[in-house]
């Protein structure tokens, strides 16, 4: 009897092409349906036609995609923050709190600003949720620049204390009169986010403007000497040091910058969605968003697309409710989806090798 | 029962409940691996607990059953992060997502009905008479007793046996251990499974010992609080303890300052516990005096033979 | 044209299964028929059977949450089933919408009415200002949302709770004859947890003109831990009497251990701590939503109404006859009556603010509109926010 013996071997690729990634991470969506699929199946429903509701309305319909548009706004904002400072290696967990500080420096603008309206005011507005942001940020950044204090621990912990202050706003001083809502007033109209009509979409201005930032990120980032300089420090801050780089700065001003990022998310919701400040208004966007950065490769212009296809799989889950399917099961599979393509990355970077040798069996 | 010591036996079973899954990430983390999806594996030992115990009527059985259950997680979350080499941020977040969704989905039949079965305070015969000790340390449940045996067990574990060494040097350089003939592979699956397991009993005993139902999402952010917990402790599980029990006692204490100083406005009670965790972290981590950081040189980077 | 064919198709389905419906019994054929005649006159959306009415609800969390949402949920499950509609068919329920993340909130009802929903329930309060900009694109659709009478365009409801709350503070202070002091624990500074704490403190000072109120907030609207350690704090306080307004069942537990007394809130939570619970302030959404669906149904509905309800609605569970003696039931059982009859008014004359501002005067009554905002605490209050 002759027998075939089989190794497996994992060679690590020279270089991984876009084509590649994309394949590669197509399969491994496919894989992570099948998987739902059997647990769609085992709860009594058609995982087929569960799919071909879901992607239908959500991705491929105007609808779907008009929804998708309007909800990524703050998650766009916040993944880009984000993403910058991971490629610094600086581990923002606190876009969330700095979201929240971000529109609360909004609303103070709103409610005790000088009344201007139109497009310096809405510059204006944007601009202090910006600093809003960005200051929240630089409590954490500070104690990182100077004594090396672990940031993602800072962070995250200031999360707690800027979710409680956007609530005790909301239910305090905040809070419309007449009302049982943890809400505030409208927002002036003057100060909406205007929307572009384009090939029947309705477009909001904040779509634009994160893809200028993605851009303008992308291009500091890889032809500028700022973005240079970025580079070195996330590789090796001893070689940053020798050649004279000034890391603190650095430190403060990406996480700064990060953090007003995120406060820009806020008022693009603010502003061009919600139009009101409501308790709890994250909602979770600021840790969605490391998920969006990782998974963009902390990529400026893929953010953009991740967080559109993300945005596009949470609305999913209404049509898949409307089923009968429950809740539970829609959110299971966007945790499989993330599990599948990130284990994909593994078979972007490498090849697989089967060797099979004929052996002689006793 | 004085107003202190129930405080502080207030502050032990806060600190236990996060304490579990702070060893667990502790040693995850020593071993180079950052395992943020807690809150999820939490949620799925707390469901675990709560059917296994409807369905058996045993508390053993139902901690076996959630111990597997965080096994099978931790093999998961390994074969991804160690064999596959994946970052370990969205293997966490999706870990988290799919974990909470996961108990959700399993507990929805069982939700917030009491079950007969509970981790009842039990007093331990004569340490629980010494007085005010007593009552803090010895009136609790059989989880907080275990957890006083690992606690000192795992301090010991890393900083007194070989195989603490060989711990934390998978987390600062797995390519020595590796060199030396050791399986950094294996070593690192085996701790982010006891990691999990942890994670997945602290779970149990939010759902078990805390209350005795299963409410959704019911650990409301104590896996964050726990990941938190361990960097502020530098990894450290002693030090983990301290920094539980004090986040425990000053939210504690938040409750009973509502009376006696009605002025302050409550918020300002509930921010307390954070905001005093940052400070203390600021001051105690900080390299004022160009100290060394303890975090693992290698945490969160996947460990990978050719880039040796 | 695929979306056309496949929608025909799912008419054809439903039509044919709604007469074997209708062929199944004699009765309910009869019961049709002129339900049929009449739509085939009329415009059909002015009047339908209500079997055929689609009903949707929008929670912002999962509806096995233990507490408000379950209450709703149960609530419409009920009405649904006294008037014969298919829940399986004819009810979609969608969970996890939070209200901060309003392009969801309105994305969702764009989804739900594109499934043929005739009628949105919006169960929290949150939806209120979204689903009063988004009605007008959908005439058709009647929006009933949980919140006070606000909106001229949506349906809104509202349980009168302080009512179930105003018994459950009297029971609390005939109990408590030891001392004066009881106390309450409390999630968040929300008109409707106002409502509840108050009402409570004005029921207890019913019995006991001298009873005070502790308040301890949690600030959250769920959290076990800090629950629990607010429940501890009021008995290490010497307080053995509170009434509470949070999901978790922490605070009974909590009193079981260390013998004190509580009312549950939300659903009965007497099985979750048998020894503390003497009963438990109940949400019974069933009498509203049932009016609403089948005003909806006869096509009477105006989308200003407005409900605002008591009674039944805001009802107490049975009592736990191993805590509550039989005499202290009785009374507390006479009140209830006389609330009924309107022999006692719950926010009446004079009343007092914690500041020691009149709110109401002797002999007078408050408005229906003050006591849905609360932005008050009443003077027996202690704790409250400023």
């Amino acid at each position: 009897m002759r027998g075939l013996k089989y190794r497996i071997r994992f060679e690590k690729r020279e270089k991984i092409s876009t084509l590649r990634v994309l394949l590669v991470t197509l399969l491994c969506v496919a894989l992570a349906l099948v998987f739902c699929g059997i647990i769609i199946a085992a709860t009594g429903f058609e995982p087929l036609k569960v799919y071909r509701e879901m992607f239908l309305k959500s991705f491929l319909s105007q609808k779907g995609f008009q929804k998708m548009l309007t909800a990524s706004l703050p998650l766009i904002f916040c993944s880009l923050g984000v993403a910058l400072a991971f490629r610094m290696n600086l581990n923002n967990i606190g876009a969330e709190g700095q979201y929240a500080i971000g529109v609360i420096a909004g609303g103070a603008f709103v409610f005790y600003g000088p009344h201007i309206e139109g497009f310096p005011g809405i510059l204006l507005l944007a601009l202090c949720c910006f600093l809003g942001g960005a200051l929240w940020a630089s409590i954490a950044a500070i104690p990182k620049a100077l004594w090396n204090v672990n940031e993602s621990i800072t962070t995250l912990l200031m999360n707690y204390i800027a979710l409680e202050i956007l609530t005790y706003l909301c239910l305090g001083p905040w809070k419309m009169s007449g009302q049982n809502v943890a809400q505030t007033e409208r927002i002036p109209e003057g100060l909406d986010l205007p929307e572009l009509h384009v090939f029947g979409f309705d477009i909001s201005v904040g779509i634009i403007i994160g893809i200028i930032a993605a851009v303008i990120i992308y291009i500091v980032y890889k032809h500028t000497t700022g973005g240079y300089e970025l580079n070195v420090i996330s590789h090796s801050t001893k070689s940053a040091e020798y050649a004279g780089m000034n890391i603190k700065r650095n430190v403060i001003l990406v996480l700064a910058v990060s953090g007003g990022l995120a406060g820009l998310g806020g008022f693009a919701q603010y502003s061009g969605v919600t139009h009101r400040i409501m308790e709890g208004m994250p909602n979770g966007v600021g840790y969605t968003a490391i998920v969006v950065a990782y998974l963009s490769r902390l990529n400026p212009l893929v953010v953009v697309i991740v967080s559109l296809l993300f945005v596009g799989l949470q609305n999913s889950t209404v049509y898949v409710q409307i089923m009968g399917v429950s809740v539970r099961i829609a959110s299971m599979m966007q945790g499989a989806i993330m599990l599948f393509v990130i284990a994909g990355e593994f078979f972007q970077r490498y090849r697989i090798i089967v060797t099979g040798k004929e052996v002689a069996a006793e | 029962m004085s107003l202190i010591t129930a405080l502080l036996a207030g502050a032990i079973m806060y600190a236990v409940s996060v304490l579990y899954a702070g060893i667990g990430e502790t040693f995850t983390e020593r071993a180079g691996i950052m395992n943020l999806g807690i809150e999820g594996i939490m949620l799925m030992g707390a469901v675990t607990g709560c059917l296994t115990a409807l369905k058996t009527q045993s508390l053993a059985l139902s901690m076996l059953a959630v111990m597997l259950v965080g096994a099978v997680f931790g093999l998961v979350f390994a074969f991804l992060t160690v064999t596959l080499q994946s970052d370990q941020t969205v293997c966490g977040m999706a870990i988290l997502v799919f974990g909470s969704a996961l108990s959700g989905y399993l507990g929805k039949n069982i939700a917030s009905t009491p079950i007969n079965l509970k981790f009842q305070a039990v007093k331990i015969p004569l340490l629980g008479d010494i007085p005010f000790i007593g009552e803090i340390f010895f009136n609790q449940n059989i989880l907080v007793y275990i957890m006083y045996i690992i606690l000192p067990l795992s301090v010991f574990y890393i900083y007194k046996t070989r195989w603490g060494l060989k711990l934390r040097a998978l987390g600062e350089n797995p390519a020595v251990l590796d060199a030396a003939g050791e399986n950094v592979f294996a070593m690192r699956y085996a701790y982010i499974i006891f990691g999990t397991v942890m994670m997945a009993i602290s779970g149990a005993f939010v759902s078990l010992a805390h209350t005795n139902v299963w409410q959704d999402e019911m650990t409301a952010g104590k896996g964050w609080i726990a990941f938190a917990l361990v960097a502020f402790a530098a990894w450290n599980p002693a030090k983990l303890a301290l920094g539980a029990l004090l986040f425990g006692f000053i939210s504690n204490l938040g409750s009973n300052l509502q009376i006696y100083l009605p002025q302050i406005p409550s918020e300002i009670y509930a921010m307390m516990p954070y905001l005093v965790t940052i400070i203390v972290f600021i001051v105690s981590t900080g390299s004022f005096r160009n100290k060394r950081t303890d975090q693992p040189a290698m945490l969160a980077k996947p460990y990978n033979r050719e880039d040796r | 044209m695929k979306k056309k064919i496949l929608s025909l198709l799912l008419a054809a389905v439903m039509a044919v299964s709604l007469a074997a419906c209708g062929g199944s019994s004699a009765a309910t054929q009869a019961k049709e028929e002129p339900a049929a005649a009449e739509a085939a006159d009329s415009t059909a959306a002015e009047k339908k059977d209500v079997k055929d009415l689609v009903i949707a609800e929008v929670h912002y969390s999962v509806v096995e949450d233990g507490g408000w949402a379950q209450a709703m949920h149960e609530g419409l499950l009920r009405a649904c089933d006294e008037l014969g509609v298919d829940t399986e068919k004819n009810l979609l329920t969608v969970e996890n919408i939070a209200e901060e993340d309003t392009a969801l909130v309105e994305s969702t009802v764009d989804t739900l009415v594109d499934s043929g929903a005739d009628i949105i329930f919006g169960c929290s309060a949150g939806y209120a200002t979204i689903f009063a900009e988004i009605q007008p694109k959908y005439p058709d659709v009647i929006f009933a949302q949980q919140g006070n009478d606000v909106y001229d365009n949506i349906v809104e409801m509202q349980i009168r709770g302080y009512e179930g709350e105003f018994l459950a503070g009297y029971l609390c202070a005939l109990m408590n004859e030891e001392s004066d002091q009881l106390g309450f624990e409390a999630s968040m500074d929300e008109a409707s947890v106002r409502t509840a704490l108050n009402a409570y403190a004005l029921g207890a000072k019913y019995a006991n003109p001298n009873a005070t109120v502790q308040v301890i907030w949690a600030d959250s609207w769920y959290d076990l831990d800090i629950e629990a350690a607010n429940a501890e704090a009021l008995i290490n306080n010497g307080i053995k009497y509170m009434g509470m307004e949070a999901s978790s069942p922490a605070v009974p537990q909590k009193c079981e251990e260390k013998g004190a007394y509580c009312i549950g809130y939300n659903i009965d939570m007497e099985a979750n701590a048998p020894g503390a619970v003497l009963t438990s302030f109940c949400w019974n959404w069933t009498p509203i939503m049932k009016d609403i669906i089948q005003k909806t149904a006869d096509g009477t509905i105006k989308i200003s109404d407005n409900y605002y309800e008591g009674g039944e609605c805001s009802k107490l569970a049975p009592f736990n006859d191993a805590l509550v003696p039989a005499e202290i039931q009785d009374k507390v059982n006479e009140l209830k009556s006389k609330l009924e009859s309107g022999e006692v008014v719950v926010y009446a004359g004079e009343l007092k603010d914690d500041k020691g501002n009149v709110l109401v005067a002797e002999g007078e009554t408050m408005d229906d509109e003050v006591i849905l905002a609360q932005e008050f605490f009443v003077d027996n209050v202690i704790g409250g926010k400023n």
